[in-house]
Order: C-alpha cells, then sequence, then structure tokens
C-alpha cells in the first residue's frame, strides 16, 4: 500500500500541486445491540478506501474513494487537482498551511486485551450481564439498551513533504441506557465507556459494576422531585464539568470556529474565567478515548493548554489555522474515516483539578443545585450554553438534599468561567463520542466544582 | 439500467449463496451514493469534494438470531466473505420468539419527483455556481454578516433490496441542497449563529433566498434583550418543530419504544392526544418528499399512515419486527440511517412526519398574537427526556412579537414543559408547509408555553 501512495504522492507533484496527501485505511467493526435480555442484532464490516487531499493555486480538491487499486487511487488524484483548480478561481484569500516537522514513523498496537480474539459469545456474555445486574437490582426498569463497538484500524499517511506514518488503532466502546416507570413518573439514565486499549474497559468497568450504578441513578429519579426554574449557586459534578469544558467553552476554543467568529477571538491573551481555571486538550493521557500519537495530517499529538489561571492562552488548531493565527499546529485535526477531510476536533479536554474537598464545595450553598450526572450538551458560538442532567439534587445549607429530575442549566459560558468560585481534586475523565458533521471519539472531565451562579430550567 | 440489472443479479447470487448455509432468511441491500460537494468557509468558497459511497450489507436469520456484515468491497467474492460472516455472527446471537422473518414481495407503489437527471449531472461549476450566487446574496445584503460557513450538495442515490422470501427491489433517487450558516457582528456584539437552507429532489432551489434569508436573521438578530420569566404564546418555525418533536413525540411514536414501555402514548389509541387543530400523517409516498422512497430499508412498501387525525391518536411507526409482534402491518419506517446506508441496519425512523397546515398566514398569525415569542432554532432539544416528554431548550434566535410583527430580538430565553401539553394547547397551524429533514410543516403557534427569562 504504501509504494503506491507514494507513487500517487509523485504523480501530484508530477501535476503541479502545492500539496497532495493521502490518507488510505481499512477497518474492521463488531457491534452488538442488546435490548431488555434480548440480543437484537450481531454485526460485523469491513472497509477500506483512501482520501486524496490536493491543494493548488490556494484551493482545496478533495476525492474519496473505496476503490484502493492503482488505476482508482491514481485518478482520484488527478480528479482531485481538477476540482482544485476549477475552485481556484474563486478563491479570495489562499490557503496556506504552516511548517511542521514531517514524520516517518509506525505505530504498533500495544492492547492490553485485543478484542479481536475475544469471542462474541463473551462479549455478549458482558454486555447482558449490565442488563441482568439493572433488571435484577431495580424492579421499575422497563427497558435497557446497550450497544456496543469495537473497531480494529490500519490506517496509512503520506504527503507530499515527506511524512510517512503507519497506525494501528483499537476503538472499544459500549453504551448503557436505561428507563424505569413508576406511577407517571419516567426515569432514565445513560452512561457511555471507551478505551483506546483494548477490551480491559471491561476490567475497569465490571458489568455488575455498571449495572448497580444505573439502577441506583434509575432509583433516585424515580423519587426525584422537578426543579424550581431561575438562578441559582451550584456544585457541578465532574461529568457535568466534563460536558461543560467539551460543549461551552471547548468547541469556541477550536481554532476554525475561533476564526469562525467565536466570542473567544477577541479574547486571546486575556482573563475569560476565574483565577482558578486552568483546562487542558490532551491526546497523550494512555488509552483515553480521545488518545492517539499522530493526527490526520501528520502531526503528532501534544498535551495543549487552552485556559491558565483564567487565562486564555492557547487554541486548538490544524496546519490551515495555525498559520493564519501564526502560531503551531496542536494535532488537533481529526477525520471520522476516508470519506472525509481532517477538521480541528478534541480530544481528551478537561479542567484541571485544585485542592477542595467536596464538602467545602458544598459547604457556602444555602439553597442551590449538585448536578451529578449530565444527559446532553449543546453551546452556541456567541457562548450561549445548554447542558441537559439526569441526575441532580438540592443543595440544602451545605449538603446534598433531595434529588432533582429532568433539570438543565443554560448561560453565557464566559460569564459562568467568571463565576467559578471553586475548584475540587476529585478527577474523572469521561468517555464520549463528538459531533461536528462527523464523529470523534473523546474524553472529557475535570475535578468537580461550585459556580457562583447558573440559570437552572424548570418547572416548579 | 444494465448495471443496475448486473448489481441485482450480484445480491440475487449471494442470496442464494447464504440460502446454501442453512440460514433461515437472506436479506442482501446495496447501496451507492455519489455526490459532488462545494463548501464555504468565512466567506469564501474553499473546498469541493467528490465522491462515490457503495457497498452490500447482508442480514440472515438464523434460529431466530439476525447477524449482519457488510463490505464496501463491490465484488462477487468480498460479498460471497461478507456472507459468511454474517451467517458466523448470527450463530453466535440468540433467538428471539418474536422474530418472524423478512417482508414477503407485494406491489411497488409508484412515487412522483424524486428523481431529477438535472440534479444527478449536476458538475463541479453548476455547484460552485449555486454556492456563488447564495455566498453573495449573503454578503451584499449588510456588511455585518459573517457567512462562516455553508455548503451546497447534489447528487443521486440507488437501493436495491433482495430478500430470500422473494422481493426484489430497486430504487433511485436524487437531491439537491444548499445551506448558509451566518453571524452578525456589531459593537462588540456577537449574534447567536443562523442558518437557512433548501433541500429539494429536484432541480428548483434558489440560492438568492437562501442567502438573503440567511443574513437578515443574523441583521435581526442584533441587539437582543432578556425577558421576564412567564407564560407565553409561542409561533414554532419548522426549524424548532423539527429538533423539538424529534426528541419527543417522534420517539414516542415509534413503536419499539411503545412495546417496551418507553412511550406516555402506550395503550392511548383512540385517546385525544393533541388539540384538534393537529393532524399529522407519516407520508412515505409525497410527492417531492426528501424521504420519499418506493420501499423501506428493509423492503415493505412505502405508505401513507395517520398517527394523530384532529388530535386523536390513530397509529404508530413500524418496522416489520415490531408489527409483527403487535400482529398488525409494517407502516414501511424501516430506515438504514447511518452514512454509508449499507454500512448498518435498519431501525425506525419517519419519512415524512407531515403536519397538515391550516388555514392562516404567518402574518396573519402575528397580527393575532398579542404577548408572543417567535422561535426559529432551538439549543439543547437532543437532552429533552423521550420517555416522558419533558423538555427544556434554549430558543435562539428567537424574537418578541408584537403589534403584528417581529418587534426585537431575544437572548437567555428557555422553554420549559412537556411535549403532550404543546400538543394540546396548538392554536393554530400555519398554511405554509415547508420540508425540513424528516418533518413537513408549517409555523405552529401554541399557546401557554412556559418561558424562563431573567
Amino acid at each position: 500500500m504504501d509504494d503506491l501512495l507514494l507513487e500517487a504522492v509523485k504523480l501530484g507533484e508530477k501535476l503541479g500541486v502545492e500539496f497532495v496527501e493521502l490518507r488510505c485505511e481499512e477497518s474492521l467493526r463488531t457491534s452488538i445491540t442488546t435490548k431488555d435480555g434480548g440480543v437484537e442484532v450481531v454485526r460485523e464490516g469491513f472497509e477500506k478506501g483512501v482520501n486524496v487531499r490536493v491543494l493548488a493555486r490556494g484551493a482545496w480538491g478533495v476525492v474519496s474513494t473505496s476503490k484502493t487499486d492503482r488505476q482508482s487511487v491514481f485518478r482520484a488524484v488527478e480528479d482531485a487537482y481538477r476540482l482544485a483548480l476549477a475552485l481556484s478561481q474563486k478563491v479570495k484569500e489562499k490557503v496556506k498551511l504552516a511548517e511542521v516537522k514531517q514524520v516517518k514513523d509506525k505505530v504498533t498496537l500495544k492492547p492490553k486485551k485485543d478484542p479481536r480474539n475475544i469471542p462474541i459469545e463473551q462479549k455478549i456474555g458482558d454486555i447482558l450481564g449490565v442488563d441482568k445486574t439493572v433488571f435484577s437490582l431495580n424492579p421499575q426498569t422497563k427497558s435497557c439498551t446497550i450497544d456496543y463497538l469495537d473497531v480494529f484500524q490500519k490506517e496509512f499517511y503520506v504527503n507530499s513533504e515527506g511524512a510517512n506514518v503507519e497506525q494501528n488503532k483499537i476503538y472499544v466502546w459500549f453504551r448503557v441506557y436505561a428507563t424505569a416507570t413508576e406511577a407517571d413518573v419516567f426515569a432514565s439514565a445513560g452512561e457511555e465507556f471507551g478505551s483506546t486499549s483494548g477490551y480491559d474497559v471491561f476490567d475497569e468497568n465490571p458489568p455488575e459494576k455498571v449495572g448497580v450504578e444505573i439502577a441506583r441513578r434509575l432509583g433516585e429519579q424515580l423519587k426525584a422531585k422537578t426543579p424550581k426554574g431561575g438562578v441559582f449557586p451550584a456544585v457541578l459534578g465532574s461529568n457535568v464539568v466534563g460536558v461543560f469544558v467539551h460543549e461551552a467553552f471547548g468547541h469556541l476554543a477550536e481554532a476554525d470556529l475561533t476564526l469562525s467568529g467565536s466570542v473567544v477571538l477577541d479574547k486571546l491573551g486575556k482573563k475569560i474565567a476565574s483565577d482558578v481555571v486552568t483546562i487542558f486538550d490532551d491526546g497523550t493521557v494512555e488509552g483515553a478515548f480521545g488518545s492517539f500519537m499522530y493526527d490526520d495530517e501528520g502531526v503528532k499529538t501534544q498535551k495543549t493548554l487552552l485556559v491558565k489561571d483564567g487565562f486564555i492562552v492557547g487554541l486548538m488548531h490544524n496546519r490551515e489555522t495555525a498559520k493564519k493565527f501564526n502560531s503551531q499546529p496542536t494535532g488537533n485535526a481529526r477525520a471520522e474515516n476516508f470519506r472525509y477531510t481532517p477538521i480541528i476536533r478534541m480530544r481528551n479536554t478537561y479542567l484541571e483539578p485544585r485542592d477542595h474537598r467536596f464538602e467545602e464545595l458544598l459547604e457556602p450553598i444555602k439553597f442551590g443545585y449538585y448536578l451529578k450526572t449530565f444527559r446532553g450538551g449543546q453551546a452556541n458560538l456567541d457562548g450561549t450554553f445548554h447542558v441537559g442532567v439526569q441526575e441532580a439534587y438540592e443543595i440544602v445549607k451545605g449538603e446534598v438534599g433531595e434529588p432533582v429530575r429532568n433539570m438543565s442549566i443554560s448561560g453565557n459560558t464566559l460569564e459562568t468561567l467568571m463565576k467559578v468560585e471553586a475548584v475540587g481534586k476529585d478527577f474523572r475523565l469521561w468517555p464520549g463520542r463528538c459531533g461536528k458533521g462527523q464523529l470523534a471519539f473523546v474524553c472529557d472531565g475535570g475535578p468537580s466544582i461550585r459556580v457562583g451562579e447558573v440559570r437552572v430550567g424548570g418547572r416548579g | 439500467m444494465g448495471e443496475e440489472v448486473n448489481l441485482m443479479e450480484i445480491c440475487e447470487k449471494a442470496v442464494k449463496l447464504a440460502s446454501g448455509f442453512g440460514v433461515d432468511e437472506v436479506e442482501v441491500y446495496f447501496s451507492r451514493s455519489m455526490a459532488v460537494r462545494v463548501e464555504v468557509e468565512r466567506n469564501q468558497i474553499v473546498k469541493a469534494d467528490r465522491f462515490c459511497d457503495e457497498g452490500f450489507g447482508v442480514r440472515v436469520i438464523y434460529n431466530r438470531s439476525i447477524g449482519f456484515s457488510y463490505t464496501n468491497h463491490t465484488n462477487l467474492k468480498s460479498l460471497e466473505e461478507t456472507v459468511s460472516r454474517a451467517v458466523k455472527v448470527a450463530k453466535a446471537g440468540k433467538p428471539d420468539k418474536d422474530r418472524k422473518g423478512f417482508p414477503a414481495p407485494s406491489k411497488l407503489p409508484e412515487v412522483k419527483n424524486t428523481y431529477d437527471k438535472r440534479v444527478a449531472e449536476t458538475s463541479l461549476e453548476d455547484a460552485v455556481e449555486i454556492t456563488s450566487r447564495m455566498l453573495n446574496s449573503a454578503l451584499n445584503f449588510d456588511k455585518r454578516v459573517l457567512a462562516f460557513e455553508g455548503l451546497t450538495v447534489a447528487g443521486e442515490s440507488l437501493k436495491i433490496l433482495v430478500n430470500s422470501n422473494g422481493v426484489s427491489y430497486t430504487d433511485k433517487g436524487t437531491g439537491i441542497g444548499c445551506l448558509l450558516s451566518t453571524l452578525a457582528k456589531d459593537k462588540g456584539e456577537t449574534t447567536p449563529t443562523c442558518f437557512e437552507f433548501e433541500h429539494e429532489r429536484t432541480y428548483k432551489i434558489n440560492p438568492e433566498k437562501v442567502g438573503v434569508e440567511a443574513a437578515k436573521q443574523a441583521i435581526l438578530s442584533l441587539n437582543a434583550k432578556t425577558l421576564e420569566t412567564g407564560f407565553y404564546e409561542v409561533i414554532f418555525s419548522p426549524h424548532a418543530l423539527e429538533s423539538l418533536l424529534y426528541y419527543t413525540l417522534v420517539n414516542a411514536l415509534k413503536a419499539d419504544n411503545v412495546q417496551r414501555g418507553k412511550s406516555k402514548l402506550k395503550g392511548r389509541l383512540g385517546e385525544k392526544i393533541a388539540s384538534e387543530n393537529l393532524t399529522i400523517v407519516d407520508d412515505g409516498l409525497l410527492d417531492g418528499g426528501l424521504n420519499t422512497w418506493r420501499f423501506d430499508d428493509e423492503g415493505t412498501v412505502s405508505k401513507k399512515t395517520v398517527l394523530v387525525e384532529k388530535g386523536i391518536l390513530k397509529g404508530f411507526l413500524y418496522d416489520k419486527y415490531t408489527a409483527d409482534k403487535d400482529f398488525v402491518e409494517s407502516t414501511g419506517n424501516a430506515q438504514r440511517t447511518t452514512i454509508p446506508p449499507y454500512s448498518s441496519t435498519p431501525h425506525i425512523e419517519p419519512t415524512n412526519f407531515t403536519i397538515l397546515p391550516g388555514k392562516n398566514t404567518l402574518e396573519k398569525m402575528f397580527e393575532e398574537t398579542v404577548k408572543g415569542i417567535y422561535v426559529l432554532h432551538l439549543q439543547g432539544a437532543h437532552s429533552s427526556n423521550p420517555e416522558s416528554g419533558e423538555f427544556s431548550v434554549v430558543a435562539t434566535p428567537a424574537w418578541m412579537v408584537e403589534k403584528g410583527g417581529l418587534a426585537y430580538p431575544l437572548k437567555g430565553v428557555m422553554l420549559t414543559g412537556v411535549i403532550y401539553d404543546v400538543l394540546e394547547n396548538v392554536v393554530e397551524v400555519a398554511d405554509n408547509p415547508r420540508k425540513v429533514g424528516f418533518l413537513v410543516a408549517p409555523p405552529v403557534k401554541v399557546a401557554k408555553v412556559r418561558v424562563v427569562g431573567k
């Protein structure tokens, strides 16, 4: 494969491109869906393809194809070149790429447990172990859906500047979503698990332990009351901090979105958060769901400091935005698969822990909310965010009180970051999948924090 | 046509091959999508791409257990390997006593305006031209507008479905669309992101209109004000309805959710669940509908299903499996919504989820609104509770409606409630439906929605 790709690069150079890169990948994907103790379907798929990206006269031309024979790959290079030329007449500001050290490397797999060696029957058994625990511990459980996926992927990256990287990757992921009803109350609880180190994700999260946790959350919600609407002080748990850091702040600091007018554009180097806020996007956390060695432009991953003691000091870049900001690429260019061109994506994004104990976070709050687990989050470039919460509690006189269900918080990201009063020391990363036109495997997280005020949507 | 016949023969061969492995039933699905796409980033056209994505997805039933496998290598040898993988994983699964089998053949319905040769033949130059017209219309509208992203896509898809019960169907369709996302910046204020688009099956899009509308929305969002918490009349745009309904009502109408106790509509057929102003049909045969095909993604012929008639719950959305469980006919709602379609198994989704229009224009609706809010887009609808229908979402952009028109833009506005209260409180449906994703609907006015503001 390697030789063919290098020949294709030569062809591009002969045509007169400024830059050409080829990404070739093949993957084997196994997925299982179970519902309420039964196996809905087991899937196993194989795919292979190549993506050619050409920069010519300042415009991008891209062709992707599943045909990886010599003739098809060469034609893809020619077609991509033609697309770029046709477009170049319209381009006002030509695309330029930041310089980067070009790498030749081969990344081999060192899985703790290779999912390809685990029989499907065992995978089904592990998943159904979660299901069984949820149903047996919580008799009000109505449904439990579990999706499991493992991916084994081989990727080649070459470009006309001399990069030549082969990477082998493994992803193992599963998600549990359960519902329960009692009288007229509907409760739901869900969580995702993921790893790049292999099938050991089930060692770290044993099926029974996962089941116990889901059943517990369902039980809490069935007894819960609806929240009061309004503005309140709050303690956000590690899981909610994660989604806040990712959705509300992280996207604003993806340099493509920053350039597109996100509210941090005018704030670079300035104070945007309280002194206790330090945020990283880190591709180097071993085995974490958002970790990898090289991004899809062949740039080595790194631990990128975004916010230091309240000051925004960095953005996440690809080669194109790094050039625009006169900065360095940070290894954040990722493509979901060969069908897509790489765009700026997060990796493992987290708030750095500090020294408060959880009790100290609660202590000064007379009445507020403790938001423990999220349901979903979304943000807008203008800095408006929204986080739906699946598990929350009242805080009364500095202590965790009764459970509250179906609440959500919203507000302005930067105002909220300024209101972070104290940061805890209970750190955790939470695996997930982020959508930005393409899917990316990521983690987000942090410790628990206290926030002076957030807007709570409720019906009370 | 010659190639389609050839592909169908390959599918039929694979079905025969799998039958030789001792499985009970086999289905071979082929899909191909081809498109040209031009993208806008920050006020300029920067990228063009072209793709062709084709592959086979094979489902087999062995002892009432389903195995699936796919490949994007479209030769007979890869397909044979795919068949044996599907058989292997089916044998690893567990039998499901409710699993009856794949659909039997039936007469395929005719559909209109789902294929346009002109769309299929859209060149890169055409796509660049459409994109330029859209972009320039937006940028010429007002200097404060930033068109931060946009695209034009045109292409065609082919679907083939063959199963061991004798189903052997093929259909092709086209689609063309353009979209522009904008925001406006003025005196240190950034508006929320706005967007407008048109998406059609035939060559009838108006890029200038998309550009101007996208720009106008952003400019009209400048100088937003907060508002007092309370109950307001709310007029939902089709875009807002699309996100709100998908995560609440649509989920509650899916038969698998009903059967699994995940829907508040369970056991309520024939009862009033909404205002009598509301009639909803899932119309798989809609003329020019974005999701109109002659058959669904497991080989049930497409049809029109009444879901809510003048507020009365009339039906649910079924695939073959859930229909067999309830001893009814599938409504043809099995879809493969992944990209690409051949890479996954079908599940229940609406086709063209249609809210029948009313008599009044949107303008007239504004005139009759004393103190209301017009909501163009919602944020966070995916965090709604699909089981209870409870939602709590941010309305952005949104405007105050006073004296018959949009008075001023709003910020920091959350809408909270339960979808069934919203449905009950629909006071009027406008007369101008449009296609937005799975939804075909006009703006809808709802009395008394709880709004959390300052």
